[in-house]
Formats: C-alpha cells, structure tokens, sequence
C-alpha cells in the first residue's frame, strides 16, 4: 500500500491542541501527584497504625489495578457517588493524580528507608533537636536520592495519560484515532502519535541515567 | 569545683542486646578532666557500645553515668526508661568510624548546621569559625567541596571538625581510622595529637596500638563487658599484670610483626 | 449521596469469562515475553553495533510510548501494512507480548550486567573458558537476580491487558464496560472488576516482596 505522510500536516492544527492536553494534563498531575505522594509516602512510615492502614490500602489497590478502570470508575462512578457533575478535565486530574500519588509515594517511602542510620546518630551526637534532623538531614537526602525515579515516574505518567482518550478526553491519543477514524489512515496518523510520545518521552529516560549519574558522583547517594 | 573531682563517672552500666548478648555487665569507669583514655580489648568486648552509651546513642538497662558532677544517664532497670540528659549531651563530640557526614552539605555547611541551628548563632560568626579550624586541620581549600569529594582522611579530619565547632567539654574516638586507607591514618591521628597537646579530654577506641601508645595518659582493657585492666600506657601496653591482656596484647603484635 | 447499591443485578458468568480470556493473554504474552525478552537482551548486547542498533530501537520504541497507543496501532497498522489478518486474540498476545519482551529484555540486560566484576575475575583465575564463565556464572547469577523483575513485569502486563477491552477482545474490562452499560450499574460493576484484578495481583507482589526482602538478607 502507498503511505502518504503529508495528510498529517492537513491535520497539524488540531494534533497540536491534542498534545496540548497531553501535556497540561501530564504537569497538572505531575506537580499534585507528587505532594499526594510524599505525604503519602510520610503517611505510611507513620507511628499511628489507622493512617498507617489507610495510606497502605490506597496504594496498594491502585497499584494493584489497572489504571484504565481506576479512570473508569473514577468517569462513570464518583460523579454518581457525590452526586455532582465533574468536567472531563477535572476527572482526568484526579484519575491520574491518585495513580501519580501511589506510585511516588513508594519512590519516597523507599528514599526515606534509604537515609541510614548512621546519619541519624550524627545528628544526636551534634545535638540536633528532632525537627532539624528531619528537615535538614534526612529529608534533603531522602529527596536528592527520590529525584531519578521520580523522573522515571513521569515518564509512566505521561504514557498513561494517554489512557484519557479511552473516556473521551481530547488528548494527543484521542485526537489521532479520530483523525485516523474519519480519514481512514490509521498507518500515518498512529505511527505519528507514536512518534511523538517516543520524542518526549525517550529524551526524558534519557535524562534520568545523566541525572543520577550527577547525584551519584556529587554526592555519592 | 576542684580540679581533681572525675569529669565522667560510669556506675555499673549493665547493656544487653535481646535476652543472651549482654555487652556491659557492671562496668565501673572514672576519668579525670584532662585525662586521655584509650579503651582496647577483643571485638565484641563492649568497647563502642561504651562510647556509644557515652554519647547517648544507647539505651542502658542499669546504671548511671555523671558528667562533671551532673547526672547525665541514668536507669533503673532493664523494664525502665533510660533518662538521658540532653543538656548535658551537648557538650560531648563524637566521631564514628564511618565519618558520617552529610553527604548532601558542603564542607562548611557541615560544620555550621549544629552551631547554627542548636545554638542559634549567627550564619557569619559560625562560618568564620569553620573556616579558622579548617585552615587549622589544612583543610582551607576544601571548604565547598562535598564530601564525595574528599579522600577518607580529609572526610574524618572533617568530622572531627564538625565536632569541635561546638566546643566539646569530652571528645569520643569510635575507630576514626578502622576504615582508612594505611597511608591516609597519619593525618588523622596527627589531627587528634593536636588535640590532646591542647588538653582536651578524650575517650579513644581504637585498634591501632602505635596511637594509643602515643596519644594516652590511661589504658583500659576491656573484655566480656568488663574493665580487665587499667593503668598508665607504659604499664598495660608494656608489662600487663592481667593475663588475658597480656594474650591480648601478645596476639596484636605478633599480627603487626 | 443518595446512590443505593445494588450488587444483585451483577451477574458474575460473563466477568468469570472475561477473567479467563484475561489469564490465557497474560500468561500467553510472559511466555513470548520470559523467552523473547532474553532472546533480545542477548541481542541488545550485541558488541556489533549494526545489530544493536536496531533491537534497542525496538526496545526503546516500546518503553518510550503509551501501551495503548501501541495496541491500537497493532490492531489497526499491522493487518494494512502487512497484510496479515489475526483473530482478535492472537493480535493482542502479540502486542501484549511485544511489549514485555521490550520491559523483561531490559531487566535482563540489567541483571547480567550487574554480576560483579570479580564474579568473572574469578571464572578467569579458575581457567573457565568464556563460554563456561556465561554459562556456569552469569547466566545463573543474572537470571535469579531478574526474577523478581519478571515477577512485576509480569503482573504490570496482567493490569495493562485491560487496554485490549478497547480494540474489542472480551476480556475482564470489556465485559465489565458492556455489563455496566446493560445494567446501568457502573459504580458496583466497576468496583468488582477493580477487586478481581486486585485479587490477582495483590498476592503476587507480596510474592515479589517477599524474594525481595529475602534476597537482601542474603546479600548482607
């Protein structure tokens, strides 16, 4: 079969807005994911046994399910469930940031599990009131040694965002199937689409192997 | 005060870990001020839980230790809380085996967290005094280096540092030079010679016979949680009256011959 | 909320079904992926770079874009471009199975990669010629250090064969979708589909923990 890859540029206007989406959607996440999880990941480090219970069973189911029917369940039942209306918009922030949440909050507990013991003896033998060891001790350690990973975490974020167009989100991947739809070219349209998350997202594992490599070699951590 | 009274005194510290290791079994120490004791014996003998003990890094399950006429440590019983004096605790230094510094703090960072933030002196002050004493261990340039940065020589030069910046009544030596390079234990243990020239009292473990002849006013052997022998460094290292010592002692230096 | 649950009208024929499609395209995608996977970390440590090249591409490509795109491209390119028509099903073992040969080919190349110099070191002092040193070293070493990764490899694929519901294979999520719509009861169908996949993967990455913990243990 002949490919003609010029019809793309026909549809160049709206592919943007899609990866528009994409993206919005991916930092809104990014940066609410993030705080969900390090309180998260402090939560289940907790001495109290009811927020140790609870943080634990939130991250184990949605890492324990597939994040395609979290999304669903979050569309089609939480709406029902409170009984408001939410914008797509809206329930794609809080499908992804609950996923974000459970997956970093894991990147943290690990970093904060990492700071040794050792460390803290240091701090005792300096006199260091609690507070002062954590904020300015363990926790910049435990976040400088978090920040490959969570760098890896977005990347998985980014790609599941492409999950929304499941539900009708107009993101980069809903756009391209309608367009690949409406013109019967699936070839150059989704080879495209794909091609545009490897071009953000392979730059950015890329980006994770230089990062740790500066942490490790500055800091040895 | 008169200058004789002890500046540290260990009552019958009794230490466990779980029901069968017991790591101090009623271990008496006193120590003058002035005084620079250099603590030996056999792995496992209870040597760096008694300075971790010291430091109020350990619980204890009986005993209690003064500090310059204060209660400092103290516990009744296994079963009962071990009430440490964290006011007293401030003016005792400690550096570990492993230097234990920051990793994610430069040099001088290091040395002015403490004094900055336990007693709230001024940024400027504290870093023109972590400057002196690091010119002073030829440390100058080194200053914004990370730790990462530095050989292990310079990393245990810069831990004793850190200690010092709070101005220590006692330092404690947990092996400083176990994990050193052979070549690099020279400069740190020239480092605490500085340091003993000035007076300042210490406490030493240390593996390194060579220093502890060198460095102590007082040795003590300590084996099976107990004080064995102590003495002047002439009597103990030289002629033990102890035969477990002199086993000791003999073993150690066949190994170095 | 004045939602009243309703977990009668649910019937678990069609979602017991869907489970099983979903267990035969993962169990049939970690075989492809188990075996594949070291087939092509073999290949992606390739020291001529013309043959690297190209597998690491693949492997890249497949961990650099979103599964779903993936699947939808498989479903709707391959047939176009290759002129090959596949049931449904096997279409999805194979993007499915794609996909975790390129996650399980990584894990792999880590693991053997990560066999400590000296292990070799040692191999060489023994007089284990090259071959034996991979066979008799490495390869045992590196495969038990990648189990636990092949373990979350493979149970991550279990969760994202869910996306095949979408180019229409019947498996869990696809008849949990038609059972909410027939029902109108989204809320208590979703909720069972969530808790029969968490069912399923809960306990294996206990599993995966546990060899985790023991194998630190070890280390120490």
């Amino acid at each position: 079969m002949a490919l003609d890859f010029s019809i793309i540029l026909r549809f160049q206007d709206a592919l943007v807005l899609g990866l528009w989406m994409t993206i919005k959607l991916t930092l809104i996440c990014i940066v609410l994911g993030c705080t969900l999880g390090f309180v998260v990941g402090l939560a289940r480090t907790s001495r109290n046994v009811l927020v140790r219970a609870v943080s634990s069973i939130y991250v184990e189911f949605f890492r324990g399910t597939p994040v395609l029917i979290q999304l669903f369940w979050i569309f089609f039942c939480l709406p029902l469930i409170l009984g408001v209306e939410l914008s797509n918009l809206a329930s794609g922030v809080i499908a992804l940031t609950l996923y974000m949440g459970a997956i970093t909050s894991e990147t943290f507990r690990a970093s904060l599990k990492s700071v040794g013991p050792e460390q803290r003896d240091a701090c005792v033998a300096l006199g260091l009131p609690n507070r002062v060891q954590i904020t300015n001790v363990i926790l910049p350690q435990a976040v400088l040694r978090a920040i490959p990973t969570l760098l890896s975490n977005c990347v998985s974020l980014f790609k599941e965002s492409a999950l929304v167009s499941a539900v009708g989100m107009a993101d980069l991947m809903f756009v391209g199937q309608n367009i690949s739809n409406n013109t019967a070219r699936p070839v150059e349209v989704l080879t495209v689409v794909a091609l545009i998350y490897f071009a953000i997202a392979f730059p950015l594992t890329r980006a994770v192997t230089l990062v740790e490599g500066r942490i490790l070699k500055k800091l040895a951590i | 005060m008169s200058n004789t009274a002890p500046l540290v005194k260990m009552r019958n510290l009794h230490k466990s870990y779980g029901p069968h290791v017991q790591v101090l079994k009623g271990l008496d120490i006193e120590m003058k001020p002035g005084e620079r004791v250099v603590v030996i014996g056999p792995s496992g003998g209870g040597k760096s839980t008694l300075l971790r003990v010291m430091m109020g890094l350990e619980k204890i399950d009986s005993g209690s230790v003064t500090f310059a006429g204060k209660p400092y440590i103290s516990s009744e019983s296994a079963d009962t809380k071990t009430v440490i004096d964290t006011d007293v605790r401030r003016s005792i230094g400690m550096v570990f085996q492993h230097y234990t510094l920051f990793p994610h703090l430069s040099v001088l960072q290091n040395l002015i967290l403490a004094p900055c933030k336990v007693r709230g002196e001024k940024k400027a002050s504290a870093m023109q005094r972590g400057q002196a004493l690091l010119e002073r261990f030829g440390l100058g340039a080194k200053a914004d280096a990370y730790p990462a940065q530095l050989s292990g020589g310079q990393k245990q030069r810069v831990a004793i540092a850190r200690a010092l910046m709070l101005d220590p009544k006692l330092m404690l030596f947990d092996e400083v030079t176990s994990a050193l390079d052979p070549e690099l234990v020279g400069e740190v243990e020239q480092v605490i010679l500085q340091l003993a020239n000035q007076n300042m009292p210490m406490m030493i473990v240390t593996h390194d016979m060579w220093f502890a002849k060198n460095i102590a006013s007082r040795v003590i052997f300590c084996a099976g949680g107990v004080v064995v022998e102590d003495g002047p460094p002439e009597q103990v290292l030289g002629s033990p009256k102890e035969e477990r010592t002199r086993d000791f002692i003999d073993r150690v230096f066949h190994i170095k011959h | 909320m004045n939602y009243t649950f309703d977990f009668q009208s649910i019937t678990f024929g069609p979602l017991w079904e869907g489970l099983i499609v979903t267990l035969e395209l993962t169990t049939a995608a970690n075989i492809i992926g188990i075996v594949g996977g070291f087939l092509l970390a073999l290949l992606i440590m390739s020291p001529v770079a013309v043959v690297r090249m190209p597998f690491m591409l693949f492997v890249e490509f497949f961990r650099c874009t979103p599964a779903i795109v993936q699947i939808v491209w498989f479903f709707y390119c391959v047939p176009m471009l290759f002129n090959v028509f596949l049931g449904s099903m096997t279409m999805g073992i194979l993007a499915l199975g794609f996909n975790l040969m390129a996650f399980n080919a990584e894990a792999y190349r880590a693991a053997i990669q990560a066999v400590p110099r000296e292990q070799i070191d040692a191999g060489i002092a023994l007089g284990l010629n090259p071959l034996q040193r991979i066979l008799y070293i490495v390869l045992p070493t590196a495969f038990r250090a990648s189990i636990p990764v092949l373990l979350t490899n493979g149970i991550v694929i279990f969760q994202q064969s869910a996306l095949v519901a979408i180019v229409a294979v019947q498996d869990l999520m696809y008849q949990g979708k038609t059972l909410a719509t027939e029902t109108y009861r989204p809320i208590e169908t979703f909720t069972v589909v969530a808790l029969i996949y968490f069912a399923v993967s809960f306990p294996v990455t206990q599993i995966v923990g546990y060899l985790e913990r023991r194998r630190q243990l070890l280390m120490s």
